[in-house]
């Protein structure tokens, strides 16, 4: 992967044969359509099938078996059954944000995916502030999940939200710090270039080649990301804005059928968008030996979901202040102490 | 320490002493006196009820109000206290309070044991004796719109009970929101994912912290004391107990009501039932421990994690055991008074190898168990030191089962008034001292232990027993008339902790009263003394960890 190879939708608009600024305009909307439409096939085997084997497989169960292979079919009956469902309009909601809120999750994360280079020429657009701008993305979910709670006329609601809200300013903050201790190294916001220059060799062992993959160069900072990544995204030990046994839903309490779908699938869009970004930053992006580097790509975001997965059948839930210190007083502290060497270590060598 | 005077006190151990005592305590406060089969009883007036209770209670250590049982007779109301101790179960004093049938007013006891409240709010809403001074006499089982009190004797049960919507009490309707306040008021349940069943707590959450909260039940009430009341003793009762607490404790529930009625009719259990019963009992509480560690894993954990699959795969098995033993998987009716329906199932090797498995997979389980929950540091974060009921405040609330136990309270039927087989058998009871929602977990995966321990014994006992003695059941007479006023309470230790049965007899062969003391039910009460002040997380663990089943709470 060099910064060299063509973005998609210029690809594209070489393949339609047009030219000049209209075939850029349909290049990009065909490739945006494109990689959305990938984004939500991977949503759909990994909501209504893989999340339910996964969990089954942790917990000693077979789960959904009865339709097509492996029950791969129930992902076509849970889609006729969750659209055909009521969508119930409580009273006294706040309609507009009642009804945007759904749309924003979603389409905030897929957002966020236009400047991942994801391998075999799949990259939507690479402004030299990539890494900013999928990080502004995947933020302004926070404002629809405040929607959601605020606009949904219920205290669980209410409560997810405002735990949401308190969640995200809590953990994108360190997020952003450790992803900056990786901007130190390579000294460029632009995604293709973080990418680039993890290309290049660490050392060599025994006539295996180590790329300098920054999990390898950095895996303190790793670690971080990853734990602050789990807590952005709202998964166990850290999904406390849900909390089912505590309120109820959280901020999805009042949302059925085609919203609840919509919510959900932001929130595995969001998964795969956090696998996405610690992929780029931590993993090579789309880089690995033999498959095309979509698939490599493919297999890191899915790797990271299943660790969510892993997470949700084993660890428990914290409390909702015991997570905001160990946000505030753990990660952001760590994140500064990582920031603050890497820089150190940086300016030695450089 | 007045308990331990009593205690150094030897001749307080018959009825005549205790007697004595309690006459030369009380005095002119004795209006009479009345034998009960389980214990001796004082009649006081209405108007002296916190001032006996209290003497009682700091003079000679009856620090345990067991149950309070109300009944209305031809000519009178009557409120019964069933007093005993935490340290000497087998001492038991009831305080019989009489009131006047035309307008039953008697003084509440809820100033002197915190359990009282609720028993005397069940007794004003089923009976209809109001209690003066009581801090909130409301009904607790019905709904505030019922008309009449159901069990009293003026009660008409064809008239229909016509409540229109609006009449409903509608918690939706009122904001609750103090112009100024900065709490919020919440309803948390009755369809909530964690409130085990249809429990209503209303809550007034301060931020996230839990500033007040009421637990609102009866939404479960299905009639089982009137129901019991309307069976006869031999052979009717039997399949209502199995339907109180219906989360695999069937069997502890059947011997709750097997020996209040066997002592009241004098029935023998023979030696080879009695193991068999203990057996079948140690299963159904590992049945349900294993349910209760499950579920509270799934309150904190907040997912159906591989701890609660785990916890219902090791009780499915003690399932299988039970559905072998009695036919069935959950509403057993495997007991019989006298001694139970049917012999071991043949062949015998065979159900003997099927208990020695699960026994022998057991530790593993166990340790398992240990490793994902209360090895796990988050959990103990999350639990440790949250909830914690002192064990004052406990017996106070007449907490039993692990919830007292929990908090340090060294207290088992199953040792401190023996039944059963348990006194020829090796175990221990286990205590965990801190009263906290970690010690309620430890004390219920210690039982599982233990348990397995009086099941190993079991097993060894009934496969040595010789083939000509296998007596299952003793001589009963087909119809049991015991004798008009005889009354007896007499409680086992269920999962749960303290399941008592109270019956009074009326000469003919059902029961004239028939009240049972749902562990479960006090044990409730405890939740607000828990979890004022703590957050909505660790109110939720607290009852997870109180282990209540909704069907025994209501009744």
């Amino acid at each position: 992967m060099t910064t060299a190879q063509a973005l998609l939708p210029e690809t594209i608009a070489g393949l339609l044969g047009i030219g000049g600024t209209t075939g850029i305009v349909i290049g990009s909307l065909l490739g945006a359509f494109l990689i959305a439409n990938l984004l939500l096939i991977n949503t759909a085997v990994a909501g209504p099938w893989a999340k339910r084997k996964i969990t089954a497989a942790f917990t000693d169960r077979i789960a959904v078996n009865r339709i097509g292979p492996f029950g791969l079919l129930v992902i076509v009956a849970d889609a006729v059954r969750l659209l055909s469902k009521e969508l119930i309009v409580p009273e006294d909601v706040d309609r507009p944000a009642w009804d945007i809120a759904p749309l924003i999750i979603p389409f905030s994360a897929l957002l966020g995916f236009a400047v991942i280079p994801m391998g075999s020429g799949v990259h939507l657009a690479d402004p030299e502030t990539g890494l900013v701008f999928a990080f502004a993305a995947a933020s302004i979910a926070s404002v629809g999940l405040i929607m959601l709670g605020y606009a949904s006329n219920n205290k669980f609601s209410l409560l997810g939200g405002l735990r949401a809200v308190a969640a995200n300013i809590a953990y994108e903050i360190p997020l952003i710090i450790v992803a900056a201790s990786v901007v130190l190294f390579t000294g460029s916001l632009q995604m293709s270039e973080i990418v680039a220059q993890q290309a290049a060799p660490l050392l060599t062992v025994a006539g295996v080649t180590i790329p300098q993959w920054f999990i390898f160069v950095n895996p303190f900072a790793f670690v971080l990301f990853v734990v602050a990544n789990i807590a952005e995204v709202g998964r166990n030990p850290f999904d406390i804005p849900e909390a089912p046994t505590e309120i109820v839903a959280g901020y999805q309490t009042e949302y059925s059928s085609v919203y609840f779908v919509l919510i959900y699938l932001g929130e595995f869009i969001h998964i795969f968008l956090g696998g996405a970004i610690i992929a780029t930053l931590f993993l090579g992006g789309p880089a690995g030996p033999v498959l095309p580097g979509i698939v490599w790509f493919l297999i890191k975001i899915w790797a990271f979901f299943l660790f969510t997965q892993w997470a949700r059948s084993a660890i428990p839930r914290l409390r909702v202040d015991q997570f905001l210190d160990i946000g505030w007083k753990g990660l952001l502290v760590l994140a500064f102490a990582n920031l603050v060497l890497t820089a150190a270590i940086v300016g030695v060598i450089a | 320490m007045s308990i331990q005077s009593v205690a150094e006190e030897p001749e307080l151990a018959t009825r005549e002493e205790l007697m004595d005592a309690v006459h030369r305590l009380l005095g002119e406060r004795v209006v009479g006196t009345e034998e009960h089969l389980n214990a001796p009883a004082v009649i006081i007036a209405p108007d002296t009820v916190v001032e006996v209770l209290g003497l009682l209670r700091t003079e000679l250590g009856f620090d345990h109000l067991s149950c309070v049982t109300a009944e209305e007779h031809p000519d009178r109301f009557e409120t019964v206290y069933h007093l005993t101790s935490y340290d000497a179960r087998t001492r038991e004093l009831s305080v019989v309070v009489p009131t006047a049938s035309d307008d039953p007013h008697s003084q509440s006891a809820a100033s002197v044991f915190h359990t009282a409240d609720w028993h005397e709010r069940e007794a004003y809403d089923l009976i209809g004796i109001t209690y003066d001074d009581h801090p909130d006499l409301r009904r607790i089982l019905l709904p505030e719109t019922w008309v009449g009190h159901p069990l009293s004797r003026s009660y008409d049960q064809q008239q229909p009970q016509i409540v229109t919507l609006k009449e409903w009490e509608n918690p939706l309707a009122e904001d609750h929101r103090a112009a100024e306040g900065d709490t919020m008021y919440i309803n948390i349940g009755p369809h909530h994912p964690a409130t085990h069943g249809v429990l209503h707590v209303k809550t007034v959450l301060d931020g996230e912290q839990v500033a007040d909260i009421d637990p609102d039940i009866g939404y479960l009430h299905r009639c089982e004391e009137q129901m019991c009341q309307t069976k006869t003793y031999r052979h009717q009762i039997m399949p209502y107990p199995d339907r109180w607490d219906y989360a695999s404790s069937g069997l502890l529930n059947e011997w709750a009501y097997a020996r209040a009625a066997e002592d009241l009719n004098d029935i023998e259990v023979p030696e080879y039932a009695q193991v068999i019963r203990t057996l079948g009992a140690e299963v159904c509480r590992i049945a349900s421990h294993m349910l209760a560690v499950g579920t509270f894993a799934l309150d904190v954990y907040g997912d159906f994690t591989a701890i609660f699959m785990y916890a219902m795969r090791d009780r499915e098995k003690a399932q299988k055991i039970l559905e072998e033993l009695t036919g069935q998987r959950m509403m057993f009716n495997y007991f019989r008074l006298g001694g139970v329906v049917w012999d071991l199932p043949e062949p015998r090797a065979e159900f003997f190898a099927l208990i020695r498995e699960f026994l022998d997979e057991l530790p593993q389980a166990l340790q398992e168990y240990h490793d994902l929950i209360s090895g796990n540091e988050i959990l103990q974060l999350r639990t440790v030191d949250t909830g914690v009921l002192p064990a004052e405040v406990a017996k106070s609330y007449g907490a039993t089962g692990p919830v007292a136990r929990g908090s340090g309270i060294d207290y088992d039927l199953r040792r401190d008034d023996p039944y059963g087989y348990y006194p020829n058998l090796d175990w221990d009871v286990v205590t965990e001292p801190d009263g906290d929602n970690y010690s309620r977990l430890l004390v219920r995966m210690g039982e599982v232990e233990q348990s397995a321990r009086i099941i190993d014994q079991c097993v060894t006992l009934l496969e040595e027993w010789p083939e000509d003695d296998r007596e299952i059941q003793s001589n009963v007479p087909r119809t049991l008339r015991p004798e008009d006023g005889a009354e007896i309470y007499r409680a086992v230790e269920g999962a749960k902790g303290e399941l008592g049965i109270y019956i009074r007899a009326d000469g003919t062969d059902k029961p004239g009263r028939f009240k049972i003391r749902s562990p479960c039910f006090s044990n409730l009460q405890t939740l607000p003394e828990m979890s004022q002040g703590e957050y909505i997380p660790d109110m939720i663990a607290s009852l997870g960890s109180l282990d209540i089943v909704l069907g025994e709470v209501d009744r």
